[in-house]
């Protein structure tokens, strides 16, 4: 279990961005994370991946317990890539091909079946054209999919995906939503941040929706049809209009 | 042309003997201040507010100070002053190795402190130790971004050891002159050592300029 306690972060000019967030990520499931922009979702993310010190909380994952608030670098045993995670500006590495992005952090690890995860990677991303590029050579699509391949090709126990989907079209999105639910059936926990609701409904087996640095309401999917809070019932009316908005709030109000 | 390259040819010993002074100062100033600014870089980026302060300082005042004073500054009024004495060539060595030291450290401090922070974190993620990192993604990224500047730093400095004739130091511009004034042919022989520095400069230049166009990239892609 990826579990995040009291999660605690402020930023000097922005005040509190995460105030008190709990949160839990089993593995074999997926979790969808939504929100406004600015409402600590990235913040979260990098603070449950333990590469953002933050002011308060704990991080445990798989019994293993991690001040939240010091260089997790510096903590024994290191958290990743058990823990790994998919920024939103992807951050590949811009001297290396795509060939080398994936296998560099695979060449890292023990592992003899490295070559064999490579090759299935870059079939199921579709990146056998790719893979002599630069990532400045690939649209931005070509890059969140070779993004995701370098992260999977580590193994993870848990994923963190912030936006992966942005760049996609249907078609990907589509393959990608199926690549993730094959790897939730190999017991990987997802996180995924998104603004797709079609996608997080379809994946999801919980959601989260944040709100000024909280939770404010979790449950399964069908919260994104019968939402239970004001402020998820206007998020979702803004991202989809056509979505009936309970409890009497107008969808005037929430655009 | 021809005429150009009979005097070269003529007073072959003499250039080379010139040159050779040429290329020393260019190995001690190019060898000081490469591992001398890459030292000093890389203690400014890591403390900035002590080394760092010093470091900017230090680029701001000297970017004030034109060459050939901070040369005859530490030619006369220094040796004066402290009462010791310090041959030309290693005076010329001193002044253009502190000009290199300083512009080296500059792209080294910049280099390193404009370092996207979230290529070392991906890699952190992707469970890459730290030394890894270091060997793997970080210095080379910051070298290609260095190399540029560094290449271009060198190439001004090999052209201000010109100024090391105003010393007395034997160099290539001091036997042209010298050259000059026994035969009375201006236009031949600083033709020749224009020449001369552009058969090692323009290499340099090309290819610190390809270097620039390849490697200093926008590291946002695109």
């Amino acid at each position: 279990m990826l579990k995040g306690s009291a999660l605690h972060k402020s930023y000097g000019n922005q005040g509190a961005v995460l105030k008190g967030v709990d949160v839990e990520i089993a593995p074999g499931t997926i979790t969808a994370l939504l929100g406004s922009n600015g409402c600590g979702k990235s913040t979260l993310l990098r603070a449950l991946a333990l590469i953002e010190p933050i002011d308060s909380g704990t991080v445990t994952i798989d019994g293993t317990a991690y001040d939240a608030s010091v260089d997790a670098g510096k903590g024994v045993p290191s958290p990743w890539p058990t823990v790994t995670v998919v920024f939103q500006q992807l951050f590949l590495w811009p001297h290396l091909r795509v060939r080398d992005n994936i296998a560099l952090p695979q060449s890292q690890r023990d592992d003899p079946m490295a070559a064999g995860r490579f090759e299935e990677l870059v079939q199921i991303f579709k990146l056998e054209e790719l893979v002599d590029r630069y990532p400045n050579e690939l649209s931005l699509g070509q890059r969140q999919r070779v993004a995701l391949a370098r992260a999977v090709a580590v193994r993870p126990t848990y994923l963190l995906l912030d936006e992966v989907t942005s760049a996609l079209d249907v078609e990907q999105v589509t393959s990608l939503l199926a690549y993730l639910k094959t790897l939730r059936g190999e017991g990987l926990g997802i996180l995924l941040i998104t603004h797709l609701i079609g996608f997080a409904r379809e994946s999801a087996d919980r959601v989260l929706f944040m709100s000024a640095g909280r939770v404010t309401e979790e449950g399964d999917a069908s919260i994104l049809s019968a939402p239970r809070t004001r402020e998820l019932a206007r998020f979702l009316a803004v991202l989809d209009p056509s979505e009936p908005v309970p409890n009497g709030v107008p969808a005037v109000c929430a655009s | 042309m021809r005429e150009t390259l009979d005097i070269l040819w003529t007073y072959r010993q003499e250039f080379r003997a010139g040159l050779l002074v040429t290329l020393q100062l260019c190995a001690y100033i190019w060898t000081i201040g490469i591992v001398g600014g890459t030292l000093l870089g890389v203690a400014a980026a890591s403390w900035r507010r002590s080394i760092g302060t010093v470091s900017r300082a230090a680029s701001y005042v000297l970017s004030g100070v034109p060459v050939l004073v901070l040369l005859f500054w530490l030619h006369y009024p220094l040796q004066m002053t402290f009462d010791f004495d310090l041959p030309p060539f290693y005076t010329a060595v001193a002044a253009l190795s502190i000009i290199n030291v300083i512009a080296v450290s500059e792209a080294v401090r910049r280099a390193l402190e404009d370092f996207p922070r979230q290529f070392l974190s991906a890699a952190r993620v992707c469970g890459i130790g730290p030394r890894q990192t270091v060997l793997r993604v970080q210095l080379p990224l910051v070298f290609r971004q260095v190399l540029p500047p560094v290449l271009f730093a060198q190439i001004a400095t090999l052209q201000a050891t010109l100024f090391a004739s105003l010393i007395s130091v034997d160099e290539v511009f001091r036997i042209a002159q010298r050259i000059n004034s026994q035969v009375y042919r201006p236009v031949q022989i600083y033709s020749a050592l224009a020449v001369l520095f552009l058969a090692v400069c323009l290499p340099m230049h090309a290819a610190a300029t390809f270097l620039k166009a390849r490697y200093t990239r926008d590291y946002s892609e695109r």
